[in-house]
């Protein structure tokens, strides 16, 4: 970490949701637009690993731009400004107005939740999370599942690794490659579940199931001030949001 | 006895919170019927913003409540093998794409937990595994609600017994993929515009050509491809629990007592007959750590 | 002090009794070997030691455990006590085999691991961090607090696991084969740690497949066979009571070779060390068969990148397919994957030296050790023989085929490859499937497959257990199920990575045995291994890796 962390990453994360919702219930392109350019845009130069964040973006939401764009610009029988014609596929200006303005919100939603994400810390948050007193499993839960992940990948890498060893040869046809994909997936369930069940014992033995609340090895990030802040932000959030839906 | 070394007697595990439950199951039924019901209209003419406010929180608050019913009724058993089906749903997913596969096979491990620890924690899987997805990717966080349904689902197929005969299991999986795609399709529609990939967004311009509304059309292609997908991994999870060893399957109550697999021999596809005798009793393992 | 008297353990599904009659007792700061081949009953022992008595896994315990003053009675009844696992730890404390596994998977650090204990039970942080730093300091694990601990080495995760069991100084510590896999500087480093909490007054139980060489003064030695104790007595004593007769041999020393194996087709090779096969490749002796030949290999490990191979690119509807590509993976494939299979290679952030420039040539009848230092590339150039690895430059031959573009598992009829963790090949349901897989899958008939199936688990001494689940043996069989699925199909060449780790005497010889009979069958095996016995008493000639490049050892 480059950078020296001075939110807590509840804060990050509330702020970033609550944008999302701003931008929501505002609902007009010029402010999500603004968003894009004003926040998200210096949050990703300023993170310290912008090629990364960007990359990221790209490949989650590109994909689904261009096939929404796509869909809605060819496809839109509500259409009544057509502006061509393409065989079966007409593209009408509601539908492209409505492509665009769908594909900035979902730049935006992943754009802010992307950021946040990826900035984050995430034993940071954990700890963050033990330290609010959030339930014990729900923390483990999660943790685990980031934890494993890699974990996940990992052995499965060596599991396909290793039946290629023994003959394995992924073929074309679907039929195959699901075989395959058995061939690899039952070792790492069973290991998985061996080591689950070894998992169990240890949690067991480690105390996990006594009540109270747990701890954490890192210390807390959180201030009075910042929990202040997540108030505030969200009562004017919840005001704001009410007034205008009302309003307009 | 009275040892500070041992546990009172009687099973310790918490009763669930049924508030949060009926709470968390009434709004997403409510933000299901809400969207369907009345909105249909406003999507047509532009991007609604209070639809889409509605399935973000409806679905995501709705999950929330689920997990938080959930969790304290859950074993430690079942807890430890949550993160591991939520890791395999991101994993597998991966490894499909890396073998050409077309279909997401996203929910294997949730359809797994659902099989092994039951309907409460299938459901507490596919709730979590859409959130901790959400760090990595966003667009699964609405869909949180409909992951616990097939996680829900699964497991209540699996406690009657779907899992008993191999047969069986695609038959659950083309219900219970319907169902989670009409429930999906909502949410992509009022969130992202039914934005999804080349492929599943060529068969909505098929129907959308055809004059469907783009809900209509979204969920068309949601019990399409959903059931095919849902197909196709209730029988790679039934194939992977009849491989597990017995072992593995009994270090779990809910498969033990509501006997989620039938007998063995039958239900597995048809191979080579062991000719060894089969009565043999394996060396006892200094290395089986789940004896 | 601790003891337990066991009347019978058994388990459910009807098996004999996994162990009778038996007691053991072990008092503070003493040293105690469990030693038994494989199925003599360790880990049940262990386990109950630990408090789990597999009550609610249906097992049946009948008997005694005294902790101190307190007796808990146990008499195989519904309403025998039910001990509490985390009372119980805090005075004894448990290390299962395979440290993966005791691993909660929410830690980012070695810290926060060591930590989970005394955090679950709201110990406050700053006290967390100096306990943290106690026991770190005790056990030599300060420099590795930051380090992530799903990438450590062998001997660092078993060193972990220990401290994050001892946080609450159990009076007890039992180990389950805490040095399995691991080379002498790791096991130095592991024995270091217990001797630090014996000297604090800690009583240590470690279960062994094998009678250590060496064992700490004092050091009492329980033998097993059959879940009962055939011996008891110092460690000095118990090297010279011949406790061969009850399959408990002694680590490090020579295979036993049953007479016949070595003599199968006119003996092997004479030794060839002066055949000087690194030197100058390709020069083989009169009439044999070149089956293996590397020539100038290199294979650099680049810079690689911790990054997480998964996570931040998965969409929903997936659109990053790209995660695992299926390029052939070269060197640097396996350094970011840190995986080179043995144990102690395995997910080191370390990287070795790669491979600088390697020639090897291995003849039909010669079995080739390769040794070297955790890191040196043994495993690398293990996997360059079946196409695991693509070198970046030079060639590999092997079975007269040269290693190009082929798929690796186009090569599985030339190359047998045993990997270190055998569990990651199993995937069938019974033993006998698993085993005649290699033979379908490389263009067998089913019958014959079958057949083929049948005839090696037999020659693996596994003839019985052909409709077992290979999970349901124990992990020395499983390690021969996965030797077995190999001699199917019938490969000339056998890679094996260090295939005696964990193995109990008999297997050990067993193994040693089938090794010469398939070099005496025209055959050839590379293995790479840090048995210098097994070495010594198979091998044609032993070749060590050192800064990338092989040098000749005398010859076995």
């Amino acid at each position: 970490m480059p950078r020296r962390r001075t939110l807590d990453p509840l804060t990050e994360l509330l702020a970033a949701v609550l944008l999302v919702v701003l931008v929501l219930v505002v609902n007009r392109w010029e402010f999500s637009l603004g968003v894009l350019a004003l926040v998200v845009l210096p949050a990703v130069l300023l993170s310290g690993k912008p090629r990364q964040i960007g990359v990221a973006l790209a490949v989650v939401a590109g994909p689904l731009l261009i096939s929404s764009l796509l869909l809605h610009g060819l496809f839109f029988p509500e259409g009544v400004s057509v502006l061509a014609t393409l065989g079966p596929a007409r593209v009408t200006w509601e539908g492209l107005t409505f492509a665009t303005m769908m594909g900035l919100r979902m730049a935006v939603f992943t754009g802010v939740l992307l950021t946040a994400a990826m900035t984050l810390d995430i034993p940071q948050l954990l700890a963050a999370m033990t330290h609010r007193g959030w339930d014990r499993k729900l923390v483990f839960v999660i943790g685990s599942a980031l934890g494993l992940i890699p974990h996940v990948a990992l052995r499965a890498g060596q599991i396909t690794r290793a039946q290629q060893s023994r003959g394995l040869v992924v073929g074309r046809s679907p039929l195959s490659r699901l075989r395959a994909l058995l061939a690899v997936t039952t070792p790492l369930v069973i290991g998985l579940l061996t080591d689950a069940s070894e998992r169990t014992s240890m949690l067991e033995a480690r105390g996990f199931s006594s009540s109270g609340a747990r701890t954490s090895y890192l210390t807390d990030t959180d201030t009075t001030g910042q929990r202040a802040t997540r108030w505030v932000m969200t009562g004017v959030v919840l005001v704001f949001s009410v007034v205008w839906l009302v309003v307009t | 006895m009275s040892s500070p070394l041992t546990l009172a007697p009687g099973p310790a595990t918490q009763r669930p919170r049924r508030v949060l439950l009926a709470l968390g199951g009434t709004l997403i039924l409510a933000t299901y019927l809400f969207l369907v019901v009345l909105q249909p209209a406003e999507i047509a003419g532009g991007v609604g913003s209070t639809a889409s406010l509605v399935s973000l929180f409806g679905f995501l608050g709705g999950g929330a409540l689920l997990v938080a019913g959930i969790l304290p009724t859950l074993s430690t058993s079942s807890l430890v093998v949550m993160p591991l089906g939520i890791a395999l749903n991101i994993a597998i997913g991966q490894i499909a794409g890396s073998l050409g596969m077309q279909i997401y096979l996203d929910a294997i491990g949730t359809v797994l937990v659902a099989v092994l620890a039951g309907p409460a924690a299938g459901a507490a899987t596919g709730a979590l595994s859409n959130a901790v997805w959400g760090l990595f990717n966003p667009f699964a966080l609405p869909f949180a609600a409909g992951a616990a349904l097939i996680g829900l689902l699964a497991g209540l197929a699996a406690k009657y017994g779907a899992f008993r005969r191999v047969y069986l299991a695609p038959v659950a999986g083309l219900v219970i993929g319907a169902i989670g795609g009409i429930v999906a399709a909502p949410v992509a529609v009022f969130m992202f515009g039914a934005a999804g990939t080349v492929g599943t967004n060529a068969i909505i311009a098929a129907f959308r050509s055809m004059g469907d509304v783009l809900l209509v059309a979204a969920t068309k292609q949601g019990l399409l491809s959903d059931s095919l997908d849902k197909i196709v991994v209730f029988v790679l999870v039934a194939l992977i629990v009849y491989a597990l060893p017995q072992r593995a399957v009994r270090q779990f109550p809910f498969a033990r007592n509501h006997r989620v697999l039938g007998a063995r021999s039958a239900a597995v596809a048809p191979g080579p007959t062991p000719s060894g005798p089969v009565t043999a009793t394996p060396p006892r393992g200094d290395a089986a750590p789940d004896a | 002090m601790m003891r337990l008297e066991c009347h019978a353990y058994a388990y459910d599904d009807g098996g004999a009794p996994a162990l009778a009659d038996l007691t053991c007792e072990v008092r503070a700061g003493e040293y105690v070997v469990v030693a038994g081949a494989s199925g003599s009953g360790k880990t049940t022992l262990a386990r109950l030691l630990a408090g789990r008595t597999g009550g609610d896994a249906g097992a049946v315990f009948r008997g005694t455990l005294t902790l101190a003053d307190e007796m808990l009675l146990f008499s195989g009844n519904p309403d025998d006590p039910r001990i509490d696992p985390a009372a119980w730890s805090a005075v004894v404390a448990y290390v299962a085999q395979g440290a993966v596994g005791q691993l909660s998977m929410m830690s980012a650090t070695v810290a926060e691991e060591i930590a989970f204990g005394p955090s679950n039970r709201g110990v406050p942080t700053g006290e967390l961090v100096r306990l943290v730093g106690e026991v770190a300091g005790a056990l030599g694990l300060r420099d590795l607090l930051h380090r992530d601990p799903r990438r450590l080495s062998g001997g660092q995760l078993q060193r972990t696991v220990i401290a994050a069991a001892m946080m609450q100084r159990s009076r007890f510590l039992v180990l389950d084969e805490p040095f399995q896999g691991l080379d002498d500087t790791a096991a130095a480093d592991v024995a270091a740690a217990l001797d630090a909490l014996r000297a604090g007054g800690t009583g240590v139980v470690v279960c062994e497949p094998m009678l250590p060489r060496s064992a700490p003064d004092g050091a009492r030695v329980l033998g097993l066979e059959g879940g009962r104790v055939v011996h008891e007595g110092p460690l000095a004593e118990a090297l010279t009571a011949g406790l061969g007769r009850f399959g408990i041999g002694t680590a490090g020393g020579s295979p036993r070779l049953v007479a016949g194996t070595e003599a199968v087709g006119g003996g092997r090779p004479g030794p060839g060390g002066s055949r000087g096969s690194v030197q100058v490749p390709g020069v083989t002796a009169a009439g044999s068969r070149e089956l293996v030949s590397v020539r100038d290999v290199r294979c650099r490990y680049r810079s690689a990148s911790k990054r997480p191979t998964s996570g931040r690119s998965t969409s929903r509807r997936d659109s990053s397919k790209r995660a695992f590509s299926r390029r052939n993976p070269d060197c640097r494939a396996a350094s970011r994957r840190g995986d080179a299979s043995s144990a102690d290679d395995h997910g080191a952030d370390t990287m070795g030296d790669g491979l600088r420039g390697v020639d090897l040539s291995v003849v039909a009848g010669e079995i080739v050790a390769v040794t070297g230092a955790n890191g040196s590339g043994k495993s690398t150039l293990l996997q360059l023989l079946n196409g695991l690895l693509r070198a970046d430059s030079g060639s590999v031959t092997v079975d007269g085929t040269l290693i190009t573009r082929q798929a690796t598992g186009a090569l599985a009829r030339h190359v047998g490859f045993l990997f270190q963790d055998t569990d990651q090949q199993l995937f069938e349901r019974t033993v006998l499937r698993e085993v005649s897989y290699g033979p379908r899958i490389t263009g067998a008939g089913k019958a014959e497959a079958l057949q083929r199936a049948s005839d090696a688990l037999e020659r693996v001494g596994l003839g019985e257990f052909g409709g077992s689940h290979p999970y349901e043996l124990g992990f020395v069989q499983r390690r021969l199920v996965a030797l077995a699925s190999i001699m199917a199909v019938g490969a000339p060449v056998w890679v094996l990575d260090e295939p005696t780790a964990g193995l109990d005497a008999a297997t050990r010889d067993l193994l040693a045995g089938l090794l010469l009979q398939h070099a005496a069958g025209s055959g050839a095996v590379v293995l790479a291994t840090h048995d210098a016995a097994f070495a010594r008493s198979v091998a044609s000639w032993t070749v060590r890796l050192v800064g990338g490049r092989l040098e000749q050892i005398d010859a076995g």
